[in-house]
């Protein structure tokens, strides 16, 4: 049986990562950030997995879940962060907000 | 000899034999096992450390009378430990271990083990009492509780008491530390454990600026002292260490008790710097010149020390000690300490500085006898030393007011005395004067202390007088120590001064012949200046008319807290007389009659006083008989200078006489110290200060503050002003740049890998 | 051409197609449903790589759990279209550039691996078991317990902090 290369999906993964990151570096909207930012985390995803067939090591497939884990309660402290500065500020555009110049 | 072999118990012995012989035997049979005895003596110091312990960590929250209790019970809790030690080491059956082979008699010990180890050096944990350590435990413990006791009653109102009686638990475990040390590293935690103590002590009030400034001068004082101790400890490690290597067969007996190898094997068991090792080291290198063996006039082959004699690096060890003992027992020229620590409590001042801690340094050298007798030039120096410093301290106590002062000028002068006789070779001597010292000079602090307490804390003789009514106890308890000091016959300072002096007379130094007998004079007109100006503080103290500008109109007398100590203090100063009347044979029943302390330190100081007769170093004339006319002319000094300054102060002088002419001069002269204090400002602290004050412009404001902290500070501040225009706040740039890094990274990683 | 082949390239373009439409699209709704099928493509990839337990996990948790998360914040805040998509700045053109050449340096990495292999197998049974719920459990609950529990008091804090950081007032 032929496989496909386990290149393609790293490569794959590669794109997807770099898609993510573009996203994040271009787009204003945090929301939208944050979209992206779940993009990148899937892209490692992709890597683990990639990697555990392999070398037929299952601890990749568990890396994966644990980021999987991690990118909820990420996602939902960093929804939780947009919610307060959006009450706070009035806006999530991420151009607005330069709290980190003072 | 009294045979013992017989004795059971004190009834039994005393039915069938005469009392003398009864209590002679009564004390040679301790009712105990004295075999073990050595492994705890470790008790004796550490139950004032864990009064320490209590009283400084719990004495806050327990309580006045329950610190006192701990505090005082404590030490006698190691008064008790130290009869019984003191009782363990009179049967001759009494052996403390020791690697080097020859039997230590009367003494106990004991070796905890390895303290610490580097290479072949190495320090044992040790302890070693003999009879020298046992009379001092007693001296220490037994006026250390009395002091604990009075100190109840004067402390009382003093709201850091617990402190105070935290440290002076911890000082009493240091001190018994120093003399329990069976090696110069102990002795010397217990040393700068002391000093440390005095140093808190003095400060003791530290809110007071001068007292603060007094105790720093003790401790820095004592600090050149501790200089000079450890370059001696060092020279001596590696001079041991030389002779070792160069040792031949001949040095050690041939009986087996001190063989080649088991010098060897004693000196990797002990370490060089227990003083078993030294006793051996000392043994082993004879004066006389012989090819055969390692002399004293043998040139160091090997080490760092390669070039000089033995007997030369003995000699330059012996002064190191000197400075250290000079230091801490408040010898020339660094005796100025001592009279500012009158500034701490009055009780400190009866225990550390006069009866206990400053008698160190007389500890020190009968501890080393052995050593100290090897060198003629360095005890002609500690003779001149003492003799410097007795004289003038007694001249400058001559026209001090207060009487804390005079006390402890007079105290130098005394510890001059005691120096003067290890000069001479009479350790007994010099051990005398310190316990009869201890207890009238304890005594006279304790009066002094009683006599402030009840006027008001009134320091100023002018300013007291007619107090012998008032206070009777004080009184007749300081008029006892007088005359003690002053040298009286029945009492136990004139025999203790008298050995002192007739040691001087009698002894001769090779190469250096005509200098004890100088010093013997210096010993005479200070004896003389000692009556006087002691005569002169009781006078104007307790006799004449009350001083019209003193502070309170009637003095009270203080509690039995306080006049207790008191009393068994001069009667103490009374019974030391024991110790100082010839009476004893001497263990070859030839010779004229020693003392009884002559005799009981005679197991300590018997390799001192071998070596003495090997060497020919120190010459002793003997008279036959009891030295009548030196005690007669001792007594008349004394009597001549007392008396003098009686009829000078009660019916001479008025309260507020003024001296004229040269007298003024000369007693001005003596009221400033003979200006040595502002001697040391112009010749030391002056130009200390001034080159600090150099390196202070040029190292600290210029190199340290202007170049490396401000200039450190100035580049950040500019650098940061130019790059603050790169600081935008916004993520996503920060984000782009770092992707860019982490792209140059990553190509960065490609070209090395592949 | 294996089913494999044609399977992997076709949910590798649709994976790569809906990416490139999170970051595209102006509206942040239309974003997060092109998201969606980002997350159901990339679960037809992972059982390609015989991943299936994680399959499952990819669709409940992401495309299930976090991306309703997501579509409640966006109707919460009622966000407008993103206009800014057209300005350009010197920000945007390192960005773009840095991660076209990250993109760049990633592929010449990953080309220089080695071709797949099973050679770890050494069964056809163990080809078989590789990924499944009961193996994964196994591994999970035996070797990795402690990592685990961390992660469920790492929720326990997500939720609590949360709650903290959106409530106005507690």
């Amino acid at each position: 049986m032929q496989l496909v290369p386990t290149q393609h999906y790293l490569i794959l993964a590669a794109v997807l990562f770099c898609l993510g990151m573009l996203g994040v570096l271009v787009r204003r909207n945090a929301l939208v950030v944050f979209m992206c930012v779940e993009l990148m985390l899937n892209a490692a995803n992709l890597t683990f997995l990639a990697f555990a067939r392999e070398r037929g090591d299952v601890t990749g497939h568990l890396s994966a879940f644990f980021i999987i884990a991690v990118a909820a309660a990420e996602a939902a402290v960093g929804l939780a962060i947009v919610i307060a500065v959006f009450r706070s500020r009035g806006t999530v555009n991420i151009d607005e907000l330069h709290t980190m110049k003072h | 000899m009294i045979d013992c072999s017989d004795f059971q118990s004190f009834g039994q012995y005393f039915s069938t034999h005469g009392f003398t012989d009864t209590v002679t035997c009564f004390v040679q049979n301790p009712p105990f096992n004295t075999a073990n005895i050595g492994n705890s003596l470790w008790m004796i110091i550490a139950l004032p450390i864990l009064g320490a312990f209590f009283c400084g960590v719990f004495g806050k929250f327990m309580g006045r009378s329950n610190t006192h209790l701990i505090a005082s019970a404590s030490v006698f809790g190691s008064f008790l430990l130290s009869v019984m030690v003191f009782w363990a080491v009179n049967p001759s059956s009494t052996v403390a271990p020791n690697p080097f082979g020859s039997t230590l008699r009367y003494a106990v010990g004991a070796d905890y083990g390895t303290w610490f180890q580097a290479g072949d050096f190495r320090v044992n944990f040790g302890l070693l009492a003999d009879h020298l350590s046992a009379s001092m435990l007693m001296v220490i413990t037994g006026v250390g509780f009395l002091i604990h006791l009075y100190s109840t009653s004067y402390m009382s109102h003093d709201k850091a008491y617990w402190r105070y009686f935290a440290y002076l638990n911890l000082f009493v475990a240091m001190m018994l530390t120093l003399v329990l040390a069976d090696s110069l590293v102990l002795l010397f935690v217990g040393w700068e454990g002391v000093g440390m103590c005095s140093y808190l002590l003095i400060g003791f009030w530290y809110d007071d600026p001068a007292k603060a400034f007094a105790g720093r001068k003790a401790f820095i004082t004592n600090r050149i002292g501790d200089f000079g101790f450890l370059v001696a400890c060092f020279l001596l490690v590696l001079t041991m260490g030389a002779f070792t290597l160069q040792a031949k067969n001949n040095n050690f007996p041939g009986d087996g008790t001190g063989s080649s190898q088991v010098f060897k094997a004693g000196l990797s068991a002990k370490g060089p710097l227990s003083f078993a090792a030294i006793d051996a080291f000392t043994r082993a290198l004879p004066s006389k010149a012989d090819s055969n063996q390692v002399t004293l006039s043998t040139v160091i082959d090997n080490g760092p020390l390669k070039g000089f004699a033995y007997g030369a690096m003995v000699t330059v060890i012996l002064l190191c000690f000197l400075l250290g003992a000079a230091g801490k027992s408040a010898q020339f020229p660094l005796y100025v300490w001592l009279p500012d620590a009158m500034a701490g409590p009055t009780p400190v001042s009866a225990l550390i500085h006069a009866a206990t801690m400053v008698t160190a340094g007389i500890y020190l050298f009968c501890r080393l006898s052995y050593l100290v007798v090897l060198s003629p030039t360095a005890m002609a120096v500690i003779a001149v030393t003492g003799g410097i410093t007795a004289l003038l301290a007694a001249l400058i106590a001559f026209a001090q007011d207060d009487i804390k002062k005079i006390l402890a000028y007079s105290t130098v002068s005394q510890l001059g005395f005691m120096f003067m006789a290890i000069g001479a070779g009479a350790f007994w001597a010099a051990f005398l004067h310190v316990v009869t010292h201890a207890f009238f000079k304890a005594c006279l602090f304790l009066g002094a202390g009683s006599v402030m307490h009840g006027n008001a804390e009134e320091t100023n003789i002018k300013k007291l007088g007619g107090l012998s009514k008032e206070m009777p106890v004080t009184w007749a308890t300081f008029l006892i120590s007088t005359l003690a000091i002053t040298g009286m016959v029945p009492l136990s300072g004139f025999f203790s001064k008298d050995a002192i002096l007739h040691a001087l007379h009698t002894t001769t130094l090779e190469g250096y012949e005509h200098i004890l007998h100088w010093v013997w004079y210096v010993g005479l007109a200070t004896a003389a200046c000692t009556a006087f100006y002691m005569m002169r503080l009781y006078v104007l103290t307790f006799h004449g008319t009350r001083a019209p500008d003193a502070k309170v109109p009637h003095a009270h007398e203080s509690d039995w807290q306080m006049t207790l100590p008191l009393v068994v203090l001069a009667m103490l100063a009374i019974a030391a007389v024991a110790h100082g009347i010839p009476v004893m044979e001497n263990a070859n029943r030839e010779g004229p009659l020693q003392t009884v302390m002559e005799n009981y330190l005679h197991p300590v100081f018997q390799n001192a006083m071998r070596s003495i007769e090997a060497t020919g170093f120190v010459t002793v004339e003997h008279e036959e008989g009891l030295p009548w006319g030196a005690w007669g002319m001792a007594w008349a000094i004394a009597l001549a200078g007392g008396g003098l300054s009686i009829v000078l102060y009660r019916f001479v002088f008025k309260r507020d006489g003024q001296w004229s002419g040269p007298a003024e001069f000369i007693r001005s002269l003596a009221q400033h110290k003979f200006y040595v204090d502002e001697l040391y400002e112009l010749l030391v602290i002056r130009p200390v200060k001034f080159v600090s004050f150099i390196f202070f412009k040029i190292v600290d404001s210029l190199l340290i503050d202007t170049v490396a902290v401000r200039g450190t500070a100035w580049v950040t501040a500019q650098t940061g002003a130019a790059l603050r225009y790169l600081q935008s706040g916004d993520a996503q740039s920060y984000a782009a740049i770092m992707t860019l890094g982490l792209m140059c990274a990553l190509f960065y990683a490609l070209f090395k890998v592949l | 051409m294996s089913a494999e082949f044609v399977l992997f390239w076709v949910f590798a373009i649709a994976t790569a197609m809906s990416a490139l439409g999170v970051i595209v699209t102006k509206n942040p709704i239309a974003s997060a449903m092109s998201l969606v099928a980002t997350f159901f493509f990339l679960a037809g990839i992972y059982v390609l790589l015989w991943a299936h337990t994680v399959a499952v996990l990819q669709v409940m948790v992401y495309a299930g759990a976090i991306m309703v998360l997501f579509l409640f914040v966006i109707m919460l805040l009622s966000l407008g279209e993103d206009t800014s998509m057209t300005k350009f700045s010197p920000t945007r053109i390192i960005g773009g550039v840095a991660t076209a050449g990250l993109l760049a340096a990633l592929v010449l990495a990953f080309r220089k691996l080695p071709e797949a292999s099973t050679g770890w197998a050494a069964s056809v049974d163990q080809l078989k078991a590789f990924g499944t719920l009961s193996q994964l459990g196994d591994v999970l609950y035996k070797q990795w317990l402690f990592p685990f529990e961390a992660v469920s008091l790492l929720l326990l804090v997500a939720i609590v902090g949360a709650v903290v950081v959106a409530k106005p007032r507690i």
